[in-house]
């Protein structure tokens, strides 16, 4: 386990085009389904600094159905990054766009649980190492 | 306080409390041993007794670390349970992106056409 999560796809496709599926709002509306449901979420993102957003679905007993963010970083057609705030917990996320040549595009995303600048400096610290010691202990 | 009174008063934030070099290290510590005292804890940092017990109270009230006296010295032992939270949030999380990714690469598939 890890206390990032980190995952890798690629996709036949442009930069151009898998950063507009990551950043058009009407476009991350068909992607972006509430997984219990499959019912698309609405949202009001925009990829501007500062901007603050919702992703929302129907709520339920447990969860009330809002993921909010802020942008963080917009470096078209590269680099993604907000805060996903739901549920009284707060991740940030991370997209990075890599274009692989012969009409494939590497997206990699990192998504970890600490949000605050701070915790993340000391998340590069010994992180990895320290996961494989956490398996241990969780054993 | 005995410990079932400790594993229920989590008034801490896992997430907070791991998020320090110091804790991490503590609870690798620990992972490491049945039980220890405070002075074999410290013999391992820089900093001192009061310092490192101040980070096993943030870890304790975090629901990671149990303490209990023995004579005049306090040991202190991990209790990993809490650590699934942060377990359970990548579970989570894993399971909502690789299914959504698998939906974008459709979407990019039919725009393709």
């Amino acid at each position: 386990m890890s206390l990032t999560l980190s995952l890798d796809f690629q996709y036949k496709t442009t930069l151009e085009k898998l950063w507009s599926a990551l950043t058009d709002s009407s476009k991350l509306a068909k992607w972006v389904c509430n997984i219990q449901t499959g019912e698309p979420m609405e949202n009001d993102f925009k990829p501007v600094v500062g901007h603050r957003f919702q992703f929302r679905t129907q709520p339920t007993e447990y969860w009330d159905g809002v993921v909010e963010g802020e942008v963080l970083i917009v470096d078209e057609p590269n680099r993604l990054s907000y805060t996903w705030g739901s549920g009284g917990e707060k991740h940030t996320v991370v997209w990075t766009l890599q274009d692989l040549g012969d009409g494939k595009v590497n997206l990699h995303l990192e998504q970890s649980g600490i949000s605050n600048e701070q915790a993340l400096g000391g998340a590069k610290y010994g992180w990895s190492k320290w996961c494989s010691e956490l398996e241990k202990a969780l054993a | 306080m005995n410990e079932n009174e400790n594993e229920n008063n989590q008034s801490r934030d896992v997430f907070d409390a791991v998020a320090d070099p110091t804790r991490r290290r503590l609870i690798e510590l620990l992972a490491g041993a049945e039980e220890l005292p405070l002075h074999e804890l410290t013999a391992q940092f820089q900093m001192g007794r009061t310092a490192v017990s101040k980070h096993l109270t943030i870890l304790k009230e975090a629901g990671l670390v149990l303490d209990r006296k023995v004579g005049r010295e306090t040991r202190f032992r991990l209790n990993a349970a809490p650590l699934r939270e942060i377990q359970d949030w990548v579970a989570f999380y894993s399971k909502f992106w690789r299914a959504n990714l698998l939906r974008l690469n459709q979407l990019l598939e039919e725009e393709a056409e």
